[in-house]
């Protein structure tokens, strides 16, 4: 089973994403900001990253950076309140870019396409 | 009495003048016997300064009555005046008479006597009245000219009319030339005037019911209501002459500043050619001189009674052009400075509009960048909220009552996160990533992307695509977005369904799309605050779709319009400029 680890500084948000993932089959672990979710990149290995960019300390951007750093195969999907980010070439090195909405049906999506794809490639 | 004591060369030099004038005068002693007369005199009297001077006065005269009044003792000091009938020879001549007392070194009495030929004075009188009536024409026109606020054409019409009327200067046509500095030519104007003896008659016929007052004349007269001088007219339409034909006729005399009387017999550069124009070899022309400069001529003529122009006439149109001139360039100069102010007033409206939509832009883009920090604050929240009110609704049973309480959370807040999406594409800076292609694929691509919502709203959707492989330089995303909110608009202005046609033509600049629906088009209070943020008309949405069109196609380089068809239903359309040539091609 996939493991997905869920980076957000909102804790209503991880139980939502943890819940709706859960749903869906996947096993979930959550991260309140981006060095406990680095922490967590290199001590558990999770299969896809969803990470949130605003948040209070390291922000999203960098903490894809040190990611990719570590595992550059590893699916990161940012998920963001701000759909200008989009504009900002540090956050293309993402897999999946997603503007948070209350209807996951477009993350849920994503994530299935990229860990399908990550399987066919292994 | 002052006496006079003079050198014998003065006296002699007094004497050879009194000799040489022209005016009959005589000098008398005490026994009016003729001491000295003028050449004058001798004309007057028909005898030779011999046979005058030494004999008696009452030999020259029939009877000295005639100077009763003037003797030694009783004339003036200041000198006397009078009139008198002298019979000389056979004929009476009237003589105004002017006699003058003084005495000599010696003390002797003497008597000046002036005689004025009265016949000579009463021509020269007459002359001094044509002249104060001239002055007072001269006045008259003066008044009407500047008094009477009289636009350009009216001047130059007046003008003419001062110059061919009765009560005027009495030419009998008259042509007005002016300098276009454009093409750097003098040009034929306005003329006045009758073609032939009997257009002259009728039109002085028709005068004599007309103003009298050469002022009412000219300032209610309307030239463009007669039928007559179209053959001056023509005539005036074709005088032109390059300014750089120094040596021409007309040239000359515009830079000369004295009128010019052309006859028969003179000869010059261009003068054949200006006969030929006005059909007469008489003719007078007068500079239009200003302080600025020459602005053209007067030309005159009395082709039709032929009569010579007179010296007086030429005197007069000289200073009656100098007065026109001045008259032209004053009401040249009010015209203009009249257009100045215009000109200046409009500037002064632009400037307001602009700095009230720079005010309104300020304000739209403080409020935009609060309204984004708010946005995506609330955006968190909201997710929250509506992502559980779906769990929610998903673990309920069809039958479980608190299901449509879950419902209502989960399309609330879906409204709420569409308002906050519209809301922050509206203020996100557009940044443009143009590229060139077909439009025609990003309409077919929307086609795809809203074919479930146009079923589910049961509009048919119509693409008449003519662009084909034709492209334009656009932004992909933003251009699809135009279509998806034009095509969401034209569904919900047909709730019970309906159809809408998507259509795209080549023009010369661009690729023309159209998006028309067959709803009950836009109302006309509707149609003019469509365009700005937050109007709807819908209750879903937060109108800032069209806002956003709006930005979107502006920054295109086009203009996005609505508008109502006739066959009813609205009607939007833009155009999506051509790639521009290579090289060009930028950010």
């Amino acid at each position: 089973m996939a493991k997905i680890l869920i980076v957000d500084d909102e804790p209503h948000l991880r139980l939502l994403y943890e819940t709706e993932l859960r749903r869906a089959g996947y096993e979930t672990m959550t991260a309140s900001n981006a060095e406990q979710g680095l922490e967590y990149v290199e001590t558990m290995h999770p299969d896809l990253v969803i990470l949130d960019i605003r948040m209070a300390g390291m922000d999203g951007i960098e903490a894809l950076q040190r990611i990719l750093d570590m595992d550059n195969t590893l699916p990161v999907i940012l998920n963001t309140a701000y759909s200008s980010y989009r504009e900002n070439y540090l956050t293309w090195s993402a897999d999946a870019y997603i503007t948070k909405s209350s209807d996951t049906t477009e993350l849920l999506v994503k994530v299935k396409e990229l860990l399908d794809a990550k399987m066919v490639e292994s | 009495m002052t006496k006079l004591r003079p050198t014998e060369e003065v006296a002699d030099l007094a004497r050879r003048g009194l000799a040489a004038c022209r005016v009959p005068q005589l000098i008398v002693d005490e026994q009016w016997t003729v001491v000295l007369v003028s050449e004058g005199a001798c004309r007057l009297f028909g005898r030779s300064r011999e046979q005058m001077e030494g004999t008696a006065l009452e030999s020259l005269v029939s009877s000295l009555d005639v100077f009763a009044g003037c003797g030694h003792r009783t004339c003036p000091p200041e000198g006397c005046f009078r009139q008198l009938d002298l019979k000389l020879r056979n004929a009476t001549t009237a003589v105004e008479l002017h006699c003058e007392r003084f005495r000599d070194a010696a003390g002797h009495p003497f008597l000046n006597l002036v005689l004025y030929d009265a016949g000579e004075l009463a021509t020269r009188d007459a002359m001094r009245t044509a002249r104060i009536s001239k002055l007072g024409l001269l006045n008259q026109v003066s008044e009407a000219l500047y008094g009477a606020q009289l636009s350009l054409p009216q001047v130059l019409e007046s003008v003419l009319i001062a110059m061919t009327a009765g009560q005027g200067l009495r030419f009998n046509r008259a042509f007005l030339l002016l300098v276009d500095e454009r093409t750097r030519t003098l040009r034929g104007e306005i003329a006045i005037g009758p073609s032939s003896r009997e257009e002259a008659d009728r039109i002085w016929r028709d005068l004599a019911d007309q103003p009298t007052d050469l002022y009412e004349m000219m300032t209610s007269y309307d030239l463009s209501l007669k039928e007559t001088d179209v053959a001056v007219n023509n005539i005036v339409r074709n005088l032109k002459v390059d300014l750089a034909e120094d040596d021409h006729v007309l040239i000359q005399a515009m830079h000369s500043r004295r009128v010019l009387h052309v006859s028969e017999k003179d000869s010059g550069p261009g003068l054949d050619a200006v006969r030929h124009w006005l059909g007469v070899g008489r003719f007078a022309v007068a500079p239009l001189a200003t302080r600025r400069g020459s602005i053209g001529v007067l030309i005159a003529d009395n082709a039709i009674s032929g009569l010579e122009i007179t010296e007086l006439d030429l005197e007069f149109l000289q200073l009656f052009a100098n007065q026109s001139a001045n008259a032209i360039e004053s009401s040249r100069l009010t015209e203009e400075l009249a257009r100045k102010v215009l000109d200046l007033r409009k500037a002064q409206q632009k400037q307001k509009e602009d700095q009230q939509t720079l005010l309104r832009m300020e304000r739209l883009s403080v409020m935009g960048e609060t309204s984004a920090i708010v946005a995506h604050e609330l955006r968190n929240p909201l997710v929250a909220i509506g992502g559980f009110a779906r769990t929610l609704l998903r673990n309920l049973t069809e039958d479980d009552p608190n299901r449509q309480f879950a419902q209502i959370i989960t399309e609330e807040v879906g409204r709420l996160e569409r308002i906050i999406h519209d809301l922050l594409d509206f203020i996100r800076p557009q940044k443009m990533m143009r590229r060139n292609l077909p439009p025609d694929q990003i309409v077919q691509e929307i086609a795809r992307k809203m074919h479930l919502t146009l079923e589910h709203a049961s509009v048919a959707l119509d693409l008449d695509l003519k662009a084909g492989d034709v492209e334009v330089n656009c932004h992909p995303g933003e251009i699809q977005q135009v279509l998806q909110n034009l095509t969401l608009n034209a569904i919900q202005a047909q709730p019970d369904g309906g159809r809408i046609r998507i259509s795209s033509r080549v023009l010369e600049g661009g690729v023309l799309i159209q998006v028309a629906d067959r709803g009950p088009g836009l109302a006309k209070d509707v149609a003019e605050k469509m365009f700005s943020p937050f109007f709807t008309t819908k209750t879903a949405g937060s109108g800032l779709g069209l806002t956003i069109c709006v930005q979107i196609i502006r920054a295109h380089g086009g203009v996005l319009r609505g508008e109502n068809l006739p066959e009813g239903g609205a009607c939007f359309s833009f155009i999506l400029p051509r790639p521009k040539p290579e090289g060009e091609n930028g950010e």
